[in-house]
């Protein structure tokens, strides 16, 4: 792949760790301006609060609210340095594993809260 | 035998679309209304569903992308969030009518209301889902499922009118006393039922479970070539008995017990007790594939980890919506909704959104980026294209035949 297109090869498109497992989506991208003043691709975001405000209007407002009250965003979408990406294919492939990244708030609080305490959980 | 079992998730996704609850009464009802004129629709949603589910699993097999993976890259997040909602909302209601449908079976054996047993129930399957490895349920349900063949049997020890069906399906016009919208919306609505979203769902993200790669491919071939017709095979032979039994006598269908029937009436007691034996067994498959659908559909849409590989709490976050889902399908029943009715309202709610999730398939099927020399062939695109105008068609046709014809009545 020579060419690489923004809204193409990597919105929406899946993330995964260097062995498969899911990281999230590429909810948006963070773009910087080199020294030349030429734009690159600085990051890949994910989450809701990412992912909400490109949803225009009332479903937009509702997914982003719905994120804040269920406590997602208390330190903003989840940053991926574009440095990390190995591969952009079917899925972005990370270099790292995902216990390297911060994990998700509510995937955490339903492990701890929930989840976790069904019986039969770590099997 | 691991060979011999290859096809049972192609089985377990065919049950959700040809004899699930829903179909199980849809078919038998268009059979006492319609004889077998309408035949030709579960044939050509055989073929529909053949075409792209065979692309689904290509691309899982290649890529290891699902189904909703695609629909989000493909439609962009506003119009994959609007499919995800119908998809969700048609999965759960689906998941619901289930329930009620396994409920319903055990209340034909145990004569207690199945309303009491539609929390039993639930729980049940919410313990399946959470303990038992994708493959066993796979292969238990699958396999029991084909119980139902009992219905061909009995066609077969009927009293021959073979050659008023062969004469039924080879003319598809209303039968006398009925008109041409009832007819097309009951085609609509089985055709609806063969493609419903969620098999190519279940279907795909049953790949990823399994871990298919490009050495699958020829096993995913025959899951899709042998459980499809298979279970397209099964809901005609509930048509066809129907047919026989109950259209001379212009009665209607409208309860799980009448659908059982003809099965009695050829085989006996044991012949009854095999079809409820099936019923069950093709309820509780349906529910475990609508349910895991559901929530396969919101993770895969928002990229959370998902799937029964992995240690729940590994995917808290798919676990819950799972069992959240569930929950609601069991919350829903108890407000007493008839779950029969349920099914046929929401098949034809699926039919509206269905090219939002068959045109993805389509367009990614083509894409050498992610194929390479796998993409669609001749054939397969033909197929594809034929398949997706009929299911514009049909989604523009859904909702305007339900209101003239008061759903079919």
């Amino acid at each position: 792949m020579n060419e690489l297109y923004v809204s193409f090869h990597l919105l929406d498109r899946q993330i995964v760790d260097r062995d498969g497992l899911e990281v999230g989506k590429v909810d948006e991208v963070e773009l910087g301006i080199d020294d030349r003043g030429a734009p690159y691709l600085a990051a890949l975001l994910v989450g809701p609060q990412a992912f909400g405000p490109r949803i225009s209007g009332w479903l937009g407002r509702l997914l982003t609210g719905l994120a804040r009250r269920l406590r997602t965003d208390r330190s903003g979408p989840l940053r991926i340095p574009y440095d990390l990406v190995r591969q952009v294919d079917s899925a972005v492939e990370l270099s790292v594993r995902r216990d390297l990244l911060r994990e998700p708030e509510l995937e955490s609080w339903l492990r701890e809260h929930l989840i976790g305490r069904i019986p039969g959980s770590a099997e | 035998m691991k060979k011999f079992l290859a096809f049972t998730l192609g089985i377990l996704t065919a049950i959700g679309g040809f004899v699930d609850i829903g179909d199980l009464v849809a078919s038998s009802l268009s059979g006492a209304r319609f004889g077998l004129a309408l035949a030709w629709v579960l044939v050509l949603g055989v073929i529909g569903i053949c075409a792209y589910a065979e692309m689904a699993g290509r691309v899982v097999a290649i890529t290891k992308r699902p189904v909703f993976d695609l629909v989000r890259e493909r439609l962009g997040p506003r119009v994959a969030l609007v499919n995800l909602v119908a998809s969700y909302l048609v999965t759960l209601l689906t998941l619901a009518a289930e329930l009620g449908g396994v409920a319903l079976a055990i209340e034909l054996v145990t004569s207690v209301s199945y309303l009491l047993w539609v929390p039993v129930v639930g729980f049940v399957l919410w313990v399946a889902l959470w303990r038992v490895k994708f493959e066993t349920l796979e292969r238990i349900f699958g396999l029991l499922g084909l119980v139902l063949v009992v219905f061909v049997v009995a066609l077969f020890r009927l009293p021959g009118h073979g050659p008023d069906l062969w004469h039924q399906a080879l003319s598809p016009v209303p039968t006398p006393g009925e008109n041409w919208n009832t007819y097309w919306y009951f085609a609509v609505s089985l055709f609806a039922s063969a493609l419903t979203p969620y098999e190519v769902f279940f279907f795909s993200s049953g790949g990823v479970e399994e871990n298919w790669g490009p050495r699958q491919l020829p096993e995913m071939r025959v899951n899709v070539f042998i459980g499809f017709p298979l279970g397209g095979g099964l809901a005609l032979a509930l048509m066809a008995v129907s047919a026989e039994v109950f259209h001379p006598l212009d009665a209607q269908v409208t309860s799980l017990g009448q659908v059982a029937l003809p099965a009695a009436l050829a085989l006996g007691r044991l012949g009854l007790a095999v079809a409820i034996l099936g019923f069950f067994a093709a309820t509780f498959g349906a529910a475990m594939e609508t349910g895991l659908s559901a929530a396969y559909v919101v993770a895969q849409f928002f990229g959370w980890p998902w799937g029964k590989r992995l240690q729940p709490r590994r995917a808290a976050r798919f676990h819950t919506v799972l069992l959240v889902s569930v929950l609601l399908g069991i919350v829903a029943l108890m407000t007493t909704i008839d779950p029969i009715q349920l099914t046929e309202y929401m098949l034809v709610f699926s039919a509206v959104v269905l090219p939002l999730t068959y045109l993805p398939i389509l367009v990614v099927a083509n894409d050498r980026g992610y194929l390479g020399d796998h993409v669609n062939g001749r054939l397969a695109n033909a197929v594809g294209v034929i398949f997706l105008v009929v299911i514009v068609a049909a989604a523009a046709a859904a909702i305007p035949l339900m209101i003239v014809t008061g759903a079919g009545g």
